[in-house]
């Protein structure tokens, strides 16, 4: 019999990549699609395979019946209001999903599909401003913003849960992590699609904020493998999802425009609406243990994925390259 | 003008003793208390008629920001939680919802309706639950074991990032376990003071423990509301550890309590595998220094007096229960 999964966040840029991951490994996969805007449910419809259930992460009830319907194997909780910025205005909305949310979900898992194991997906916003680097699985947490405190919640939840109950719950510490179905909110969506659009002489610049931001940046589908992988062990643990390595976000120009032959710094202006009031520390997160238990590193170098965006950004415009000329 | 004070929780044993403090110094006290349908109100029936009581919840917006408009505060005191470490397991998202969530809804009521009042979170020494090192202070990390300690850390990062964020005066006080004889008899101290004082007036029999081996830094509460209250008269806000710096075990407890009523405890005490929690923190014991040297704060009971305390008032409160069970028959 094939296996089961339950993905909350199944429309999202992980749920997307994860779900693929998960079918072609034959597994029958059920998604959680939330009262999200239309377009998450359109991107959860239109994947083949999929069988979609209605449920709200601040819900209880509906969250209980999702796990007694799918009666999964696993699941992974990947369900976030996940925009650092947002949080600043709905603390509380935020706190109800990310992490009461996955109380919600525990409390399923034990009472519907006790045998299940659990991924949370855990983000490295809660190392707020440490003074490690890189940061490890033991770098205490220091979280600063509305949406990493309760990302913190839900991570030393999971540990409170596996230690106390002895529940298959991991969490995986992820880091930046791109791909071509990040919005153009996230400024390496935003220069990709820029830098796509200029080559196809639809915009002549992009405006950005700090070029001396660094970040450590991975490739989505990679990151998907490691949480598939984080559940397929003997005992659950929690692991740092990273690159390993840091880049600014001149250098993620550099890469882009290159790309399509053109030079950046023709094309890239420096706007200061962009600039935050204080910087966020440089995280940079060390995947070893990820590499030694699980057997993980990531595949897509920082080049082939901005090489990825970029190609598949140059595809999307080029429609309106038409209609424009049309 | 007086000083004008919000105590949330001020139903419960830090509550009421905070609420004495408070006015005795002169202040206005306003207390926010949950509509329910039993009384819960005896810790502070000796107070009623110096109280302003305001009908609200932390897990209702609507009726914080009332709470405030009304008091116009200047300190706030959140000391409301669903505070029992082994029922937040039974009820872990009720739990979150209040001691976690609660927080951050009772500061944006602050936030936008009163921002200069001075805001005073409880946070609790079960947030280093699987201790990184021993004795804890306030750089120490966090390892909470239970939702109740999960919950407490949320509050208390929340807490630190509306005082960074807004410049709000917002201080965590980190308060080691402290009782009284108000504590409840859920709480392991009160449960045997209580088990004491039946057992020397032949109302009981026995009293079931679990771990007596488990050790704790118990303090006074009295003694620990008078900390609160020092931290928000600080001109900056501050995270601070409230403790007594030494640690006992149950079991001397159990003897304090017993031989304060002249009884050999190991004639009485059964150890039930029921109350061992499903894990046990380790070696909770905190460092107060920094309260010591910044806010000039200690403690002022001592472990024995505190358990004759306890005991003794026990003594009073069974001999009544006695006294109004014969009357009745």
């Amino acid at each position: 019999m094939s296996r089961r999964a339950l993905i909350t966040g199944v429309a999202g840029q992980d749920g997307t990549y994860l779900c693929d991951l998960l079918l072609s490994r034959g597994y029958e996969v059920w998604g959680i699609v939330g009262p999200a805007p239309g377009d998450f449910r359109e991107r959860a419809a239109a994947i083949d395979g999929l069988h979609a259930l209605e449920a709200d992460m601040t819900d209880t009830d509906s969250l209980l019946a999702a796990v007694e319907t799918s009666r999964p194997d696993e699941i992974y909780n990947l369900a976030s209001v996940s925009s650092v910025a947002e949080s600043w205005t709905a603390s509380v909305v935020d706190a109800e999903v990310n992490a009461v949310g996955l109380v919600r979900l525990l409390e399923a898992l034990r009472l519907f599909a006790p045998a299940a194991r659990l991924f949370q997906a855990s983000s490295a916003d809660m190392f707020g401003e440490t003074l490690v680097q890189p940061q490890t699985e033991a770098t205490p947490l220091c979280p600063r913003s509305p949406y990493a405190i309760a990302k913190t919640y839900a991570h030393t939840m999971v540990r409170a849960y596996r230690e106390s109950y002895h529940v298959y719950a991991a969490c995986g510490i992820l880091y930046n992590h791109e791909s071509p179905l990040r919005s153009p909110q996230f400024v390496t969506a935003k220069i990709t699609r820029a830098a796509a659009r200029i080559k196809l002489g639809l915009e002549s610049e992009v405006r950005l904020g700090n070029l001396d931001a660094r970040r450590d940046w991975g490739f989505a589908g990679d990151y998907v493998e490691a949480m598939w992988l984080m559940l397929q062990q003997d005992l659950p643990d929690d692991f740092i999802v990273a690159s390993g390595e840091t880049h600014s976000v001149r250098e993620f120009c550099q890469a882009a425009f290159e790309h399509v032959g053109l030079d950046w710094e023709r094309h890239v202006v420096v706007d200061p609406k962009f600039f935050r009031p204080v910087d966020p520390t440089v995280l940079c997160g060390d995947p070893s243990k990820a590499h030694r238990v699980l057997g993980w590193a990531p595949k897509v170098g920082f080049r082939e994925l901005v090489g990825m965006m970029i190609d598949t950004d140059l595809v999307r415009e080029a429609p309106a390259l038409g209609s424009d000329r049309g | 003008m007086a000083r004008r004070a919000l105590i949330t929780g001020i139903t419960g044993q830090d509550g009421s003793y905070l609420a004495e403090l408070l006015l005795s110094k002169g202040y206005e006290v306003y207390g926010l208390v949950r509509r329910t349908s039993t009384r819960s109100d005896e810790r502070i029936a000796h107070l009623a008629d110096r109280l302003k009581i305001v009908v609200g919840d932390l897990s209702d917006t609507p009726s914080l920001l009332a709470a405030v408009e009304e008091s116009q505060p200047d300190e706030v005191y959140n000391l409301a939680a669903q505070s029992f470490v082994g029922d937040s397991w039974r009820q872990p998202i009720y739990t979150g919802d209040v001691d976690g969530l609660g927080v951050t809804r009772l500061l944006e009521a602050i936030h936008r309706v009163k921002p200069d009042a001075r805001f005073y979170q409880a946070a609790t020494s079960e947030m280093y639950g699987k201790v990184h090192e021993v004795p804890q202070s306030e750089t120490t990390p966090f390892h909470p074991r239970s939702p109740y300690g999960v919950a407490k850390v949320y509050g208390y990062f929340i807490t630190l990032n509306y005082r960074e964020s807004f410049g709000m005066h917002a201080s965590n006080g980190i308060l080691f376990n402290h009782e009284s004889p108000r504590r409840g008899l859920e709480f392991v101290t009160r449960k045997i003071t209580y088990a004491a004082a039946r057992i020397k007036h032949g109302v009981q029999t026995e009293l079931r423990l679990g771990n007596l081996d488990s050790k704790r830094d118990w303090g006074f509460a009295g003694d620990f509301v008078e900390g609160m209250w020092r931290m928000l008269q600080q001109d900056e806000p501050g995270d601070y550890v409230l403790s007594t710096g030494e640690t006992h075990t149950v079991r001397e407890f159990v003897e304090e309590a017993f031989g304060r009523v002249g009884l050999d405890w190991q004639e009485y005490v059964v150890l039930d595998p029921r109350y061992v929690r499903p894990a046990e923190v380790d070696l909770l014991l905190g460092d107060p220094s920094l309260a010591k040297r910044e806010l000039g704060w200690e403690p002022k009971t001592t472990f024995k007096g505190l358990v004759d305390m306890m005991t003794d008032a026990d003594m009073v409160r069974v001999a009544q229960e006695a006294a109004f069970e014969n009357a009745g028959k």
